[in-house]
């Protein structure tokens, strides 16, 4: 219990640094808000010229496809806004030894690397996801349960988990490799997918997509849970998957840091 | 004449030698734009399903139209080019060159041409390893006057591509901070230059807004040459007067940006 305690201080101290070194660049703040938005624009703008020539995708009506799309955008925000910035300049902090300043840190080094920093514009534009969500669910008349609404939470929060996962992955590698650049290009190829139903997905692409790298099935199964409730299968598929990567994630991440040796002079 | 090009081809020599250094990161970029492709191939094939045909073009076509600006991005987008001059510019590295015969806009532009001239043929590897496989999804419109207006709206492309992205780069001497203007541009230009849906898509008059727009020109527009998504000859040539109205402007901003960055510069050290 001490110890959880400490770690929300931790953290604590990390955001109230974060936000005071945000509120002192306040015009790149409301730069990077605008691009995370226009971006979600796009997003948004594809569904709408898609479905102005064709009523389905993929069985998949335009607001049922915008609950997905939202549902992506939200976990997208909140991986921002949480850990980008921090798993981002991890690869740069490893590659030139500025990494030792974590490991003197008073906390884990995963949790340290991890939640040093927090992004308050992937933070803002998370309500508006969640709001693009709720105006879809509205337009096709949901009335989702208290239970629904807390399932769809906790799925957004597996979602959030197993693309933390992949990222710290992809990012360890630098304890192997001389540089992790260009990998997030293929983070974000990759979670492309996790805007399309898992119906649109046949054969080769279904068996990667869907099983081997759960991108599409950590909107999808949050997205499914507002429309038609809560299933058990898929349910714990999600719970299942979640726990697996971040476990890959961890001994990954704690394999890599036994390679560590330091940079600096 | 003869000396001038000369110093530039030495410089284009140079590049594409630094650039071959570069070659896996190339290699594996291109490698990530097939992960797109195949979401690209899912998402329209989906679409498509009950459907003859999107905006009067059928299956094949659509997917032939994204193959080709996936090709093209490689051949004639900016890439890294924005991010370059700001450093030169932040790191004082341009000091060099204003007081060296050397016109900074064409010296980083023979670097472009190199730069892309690697990007495209790497980017062609995994692109003709595939084919085999995609043979049949892809269908290209029968030679015709398409392809020879493709050739100067592509040169023209290159040329707003690149010089889009130095006055990108020349804002460092107002900013100390450029990256979020480079990603929303870069934002508006994926939109608007065709890269997530064809343009012909839009509701029309929206697509005949977007026609007066340089974004337009960056890549929707060879590549709708290239793929028959353009038929009107008279609308194609009225496109490659816009486009060279746009290359001139830009042309001029670029050097006002210089002219008047320059004033704000200050070289220091030896």
């Amino acid at each position: 219990m001490n110890s959880l305690a400490h770690y929300a201080r931790l953290w604590l101290a990390g955001a109230r640094y974060s936000i005071v070194r945000t509120m002192m660049f306040r015009a790149d703040f409301i730069m990077w808000s605008l691009v995370e938005l226009f971006w979600m624009g796009v997003n948004l703008l594809l569904i709408a010229v898609v479905y102005r020539h064709t009523d389905s995708i993929a069985g998949w009506g335009p607001w049922e496809m915008t609950i997905i799309v939202g549902t992506s955008m939200l976990v997208q925000r909140l991986l921002m806004g949480f850990f980008w910035t921090n798993l981002f300049e991890m690869g740069r902090n490893v590659r030139t030894g500025h990494f030792d300043f974590f490991m003197a840190q008073p906390g884990s080094p995963l949790f340290m690397v991890s939640t040093r920093k927090i992004d308050l514009d992937g933070f803002l534009n998370a309500p508006l996801a969640l709001a693009v969500v709720v105006y879809a669910a509205h337009q096709l008349g949901l009335h989702p349960t208290l239970g629904q609404m807390a399932l769809y939470a906790v799925f957004v929060l597996c979602g959030l988990a197993v693309h933390y996962a992949t990222l710290l992955i992809l990012v360890s590698l630098v304890f192997w490799m001389q540089s992790a650049k260009g990998l997030e290009g293929g983070y974000f190829g990759v979670n492309e997918f996790s805007r399309l139903p898992r119906e649109a997905l046949r054969g080769v692409k279904a068996v990667i997509f869907v099983y081997a790298l759960p991108v599409i099935v950590v909107t999808n199964v949050p997205a499914n849970t507002l429309l038609h409730g809560g299933r058990l299968e898929p349910s714990l598929w999600l719970i299942g998957v979640a726990i697996f990567w971040l476990t890959v994630a961890v001994i990954v991440f704690n394999r890599g840091l036994r390679r560590y040796s330091s940079a600096s002079s | 004449m003869l000396a001038v090009l000369q110093k530039y081809r030495s410089i284009f020599v140079i590049g594409l030698q630094s650039n071959l250094v570069y070659r896996w990161n190339f290699a594996v970029r291109a490698g990530f734009s097939l992960v797109h492709l195949t979401f690209v191939f899912a998402l329209w094939g989906a679409a498509f399903a009950g459907e003859t045909g999107i905006g009067g073009f059928d299956l094949r076509q659509t997917l032939t139209y994204f193959v080709v600006i996936l090709v093209l991005q490689f051949f004639i987008s900016a890439m890294n080019e924005d991010y370059e001059v700001s450093e030169e510019i932040r790191n004082g590295l341009i000091n060099q060159f204003l007081l060296k015969p050397i016109n900074y806009y064409l010296y980083r532009f023979s670097l472009f041409l190199s730069a892309r001239f690697v990007s495209g043929m790497l980017a062609l590897v995994p692109v003709v390893l595939i084919l085999p496989f995609l043979a049949d999804k892809l269908v290209l419109p029968p030679f015709g006057w398409n392809y020879l207006l493709a050739i100067p709206a592509l040169l023209m492309s290159a040329l707003i591509q690149f010089t889009i992205a130095y006055c990108f780069g020349l804002l460092t001497f107002w900013f100390l901070e450029i990256q979020s203007f480079i990603i929303l541009s870069l934002a508006v230009e994926t939109v608007l230059g065709g890269h997530v849906f064809p343009l012909d898509l839009l509701p029309r008059w929206l697509y005949d807004f977007s026609t007066y727009l340089p974004y337009y020109y960056q890549m929707y527009f060879p590549a709708a040459l290239l793929t028959g998504r353009i038929t009107d000859q008279a609308a194609a040539l009225r496109g490659l007067g816009i486009q060279l109205f746009w290359v001139g402007a830009l042309l001029l901003a670029a050097q006002a940006l210089w002219n008047r960055g320059l004033r704000r510069h200050t070289a220091v050290g030896g």
